[in-house]
């Protein structure tokens, strides 16, 4: 692979932009595929496999040929709210599983750029951070302030735009309390079971990297799920 | 759902690059039967065997390596290779799962 393919394909992921790398086995050349984009002539005749490959998100050599996929795709968003103890665990975990981290928190103290550097970090209000995140059905939500203020804002915002995991933290009897303020504000039973509370899967942990454990884990169990 | 499958092995690549390590790029390309790692799983070896990432569960990672090394020595482009189920010699390098796969080398230059 040509150094200037390897650094153009650092920049593509950096930017979240999709896009496959494809490869003549038989002669080493590569090059980066882009949807509607043509390919170049030592790759054009096999544009249909290509884009199939593409579109299905597979890696793998098309049949009978000697070319080889890679398909990469844009990293799950995910959205904690409360840039908390825990959080600051998340962001580690998150970092290795390659989940793409933004973190709301009005709080100036939590939110500062000392306890989560190099992080996209919204220091505003959550109905007013949304405006700057573009969300959709792929896009995952933690809550952890357990504040109502900043917490139920975040949640309903999660579930009118059908995020497939929305997670909060906070005890039962925390969980009930905000599931009846969420009644009040016109969800369905329906709605309000689609989210995660008490969040995790339970691991039995108590400190703040276990806690950040089981939350992760339970959205990895989600990710693939569907 | 999937989320992207990156482990950061080409980022890696760029770094060793950066300080004029030579860096030999392995991708799985290929795998029948149960196979430890899917299509796509990276690693990158340099001159020297240092290797990061994996194309199996640690069953084929030193013969890998040996393979880089060599093609960097005969400054050879890229090649491709294939591991099957290993026979019961212990020390031989194969894939104990039984299953094949095949992974392509190239240099990055």
């Amino acid at each position: 692979m040509k150094l200037e393919i390897l650094k153009e394909i650092i920049k593509k992921k950096e930017n979240k932009s999709e896009f496959a790398i494809v490869t003549k086995l038989s002669t080493g050349e590569s090059e980066i595929f882009i949807d509607k984009k043509p390919l170049s002539k030592n790759f054009d005749k096999y544009t249909d496999q290509i884009e199939n490959f593409y579109k299905s998100k597979k890696n793998g050599v098309i049949d009978n040929t000697d070319v080889f996929i890679e398909t990469y795709i844009r990293p799950i968003k995910v959205i904690i709210v409360g840039a908390v103890h825990i959080a600051q665990y998340l962001v580690d975990y998150a970092k290795s599983l390659n989940f793409e981290i933004s973190i709301i928190d009005p709080r100036g103290y939590f939110a500062s750029e000392q306890r989560f550097p190099n992080m996209n970090i919204i220091n505003k209000w959550p109905n007013e951070a949304f405006k700057e995140i573009e969300t959709n059905s792929n896009t995952a939500l933690i809550a952890l302030t357990h504040d109502p203020k900043i917490d139920d804002p975040a949640l309903q915002h999660a579930l009118k735009k059908k995020f497939y995991y929305i997670g909060a933290l906070g005890s039962k009897k925390t969980h009930e309390n905000r599931c009846q303020r969420l009644r009040d504000s016109g969800f369905s039973e329906d709605d309000i079971k689609l989210i995660h509370g008490p969040i995790g899967i339970k691991l039995g942990g108590k400190s703040a990297p276990e806690i950040a454990l089981s939350i992760i884990s339970q959205l990895v169990w989600e990710t693939y799920k569907k | 759902m999937k989320n992207s499958f990156d482990e950061k092995i080409l980022e890696e690549a760029n770094d060793w690059i950066k300080t004029n390590q030579k860096v030999v790029l392995a991708t799985v390309i290929q795998t029948w039967g149960s196979s430890p790692r899917q299509v796509g799983s990276r690693m990158i070896v340099n001159e020297k065997g240092d290797f990061s990432g994996s194309v199996s569960g640690g069953c084929v990672e030193s013969a890998v390596v040996r393979e880089c090394i060599g093609i960097i020595k005969d400054n050879k482009p890229f090649k491709k290779i294939e591991f099957k189920v290993s026979n019961e010699s212990a020390w031989e390098v194969g894939l104990a799962c039984g299953g094949e796969i095949a992974v392509y080398l190239e240099q990055i230059n």
